[in-house]
This record gives structure tokens, sequence and C-alpha cells, in this order.
């Protein structure tokens, strides 16, 4: 069976993120009551598995080998069986 | 006495490293990212550029490159191994070195010189330097602030592995500001605790003859020169 998997990268908490403060900025000089904008990324994907659960320990092992544990976390966001 | 000058798919800086280590008189060869044997090379070189186009993150994808397990068995067996900027970002990515490097504070991509306090002279890559002597060298990065958590920095401190450090020359008119990319600590190279793995975000290659603007580099190569005759 085929998945649809979404990852997300982020910045872990406490390190300061640049890119999120160039965006606050522009989204507060736009009037928007916004703060701790925070700039992570997503990726998707379709893996082949037999269960929901193996899809998602492939998405979890995709994380760990793409993400960096010094500055970053990441969730498995969703895993969807595709039709 | 031959050394790998590792090309990862963007990396820019190659030719540059390349000259800067015949120009010292070693033996250096280029060898390409897919490679799986780095028999008869006695350290390796991972130049600065834009491996796989930075995509992901910088240096994150050129660590599962086959050429990186060799690098890792020089590494384990006491070899030298430099990585400069992008090179450092591919060390820190691949575990060889800690910490991170981020995005520069001010988001900008900063190529300008800088100055350098050489902060051991004990090592394979500064042995023809004095200590603390401040050094005229290039930056050009996006990404070259040094992270990493306050334990990891502390250990890095206290086992003196930070080699270079972002300075003010003496005679600046303000001690303020020098520290081009945020950096912890003013971290601009740190080596590992063997002392044979060494990555910096400043780029010596290019200040290795006085029509570049500056020669500080040099001794850089020439101390790895000097370091290789011994191994051998």
């Amino acid at each position: 069976m085929k998945y649809h998997i979404t990852l997300l990268i982020e910045l872990k908490d406490g390190i300061l993120d640049p890119q999120g403060r160039a965006v606050e900025g522009v989204l507060q000089g736009l009037g928007y009551p916004v703060e701790n904008v925070r700039v992570g990324r997503v990726l998707e994907m379709e893996v082949e598995a037999q269960s929901e659960a193996e899809a998602r320990t492939t998405a979890h092992n995709i994380g760990k080998a793409l993400s960096n544990p010094v500055m970053e976390v990441f969730v498995v966001e969703a895993v969807k069986e595709l039709a | 006495m031959k050394v790998a000058v590792i090309q990862f798919p963007g990396s820019n800086c190659d030719q540059d490293a390349l000259w800067a280590l015949r120009l010292v008189g070693l033996e250096a060869e280029l060898v390409w990212h897919t490679e799986r044997n780095l028999e008869g090379f006695q350290a390796a070189l991972l130049p600065g550029g834009f491996s796989y186009g930075d995509y992901l993150r910088a240096g994150a994808l050129a660590k599962f490159s086959p050429v990186m397990q060799e690098v890792r068995r020089l590494a384990l067996r006491g070899y030298p191994v430099v990585g400069i900027c992008n090179g450092f970002q591919v060390l820190t990515e691949a575990g060889l070195l800690p910490g991170a490097l981020l995005a520069n504070t001010n988001l900008h991509f900063t190529c300008k010189e800088v100055f350098l306090r050489v902060e051991r002279t004990d090592l394979p890559f500064t042995r023809a330097y004095t200590p603390g002597q401040v050094l005229r060298i290039p930056i050009a990065h996006g990404e070259g602030r040094y992270y990493a958590d306050a334990e990891t920095l502390e250990r890095l401190e206290q086992n003196h592995q930070v080699v270079f450090r972002y300075t003010a020359p003496q005679e600046a008119p303000s001690q303020e500001g020098y520290n081009p990319n945020g950096s912890l600590n003013d971290i601009a190279g740190i080596v590992n605790p063997a002392g044979n793995v060494l990555g910096l975000m400043p780029h010596p290659e290019r200040a290795v003859e006085s029509v570049l603007g500056s020669a500080d580099g040099l001794p850089f190569f020439q101390s790895l020169k000097q370091a290789l005759e011994v191994v051998v």
C-alpha cells in the first residue's frame, strides 16, 4: 500500500531564528498582532508500506536521518493511506 | 603524503584548495564524492561551496555521500581532516565535529575579510602560526553562526577545542562588531578532542598570496605539510 507522509522539521525552542524574526517584523508591519514567529520546513512524500504503522516508522526514520538534532526537532505530522 | 580534496556536487573552492596545497609543495588530488576508497591518501580537505545546493540545510545531504565513510575512517585513524566553510558544515552534519552552523544573525550572505585570533598552535593545521597571532582571512557564507548547547560549548572551551576566534585588530577604532555572523563565543573554527579534525568558516585558501590581499592563510597549509612529513 502507498501512504502519504507529511514531515515537519523545525528549529528547537530557544534557538534564535532570524528568518522567523524577519517574517515577524513584516507581519507586524502589516498590522497583524503576532509574535514568536518561527520558520520550519515541510517535507511531503509517498512511501510504500504494508501498514500505517510501518509507514509511520519509516517516516520517523526519515525524520531522524534528515533533521539535525543539534538544533532541530521533527514531527511526523500526518500519515494517510492513498486510495 | 597525498591530500584528497573532496568534490561534492556544488563545491566551488576545490580548485583554490588544490592550488593552496600544491603551492606549499603538497601532493593533492581532487576526489569525486561517490568515491568509496581513499587508500593512498593521508589527509582529506572538504572545500567550501554549496554541496547539493545547500538544499535541506548546508551540508545536510553531503554527509550521506559515499566518500564520507572513507573520510570518517581517515579521521578515526588520526589523519588530518579539514573542512573549510561548507566543508565545516559537512563535518558538523556528519557528527565528526560538535555543534552546528546556523543562518548568520543578520541573514546576509557575508563576503569580507575578518580578523581571527589563533588559539592553538600545537595542531597539524596551526603549527606554523604563533600563539595569539591575529590573521586577516576572508569569509564568504550565509550560514556560519556557530551554535552548540551550553554543555557542549563549555566542554569545547575546557578542552581548548576552539582554534580560531573572530577578533578585532588592536588598531581597530572599535573593539565591537567584529563577529560577522553571531557565532557563540566568537568561534570561527574548532577541532575534535584528538586534534586531527578541524573545521573553520573562514577561507585560508583564499589568502595564500599577497596578490590576493593577504597571505595569512599560507602558514595553515605549510603547517599541514610539516605535519604530514612527520607522519611519513
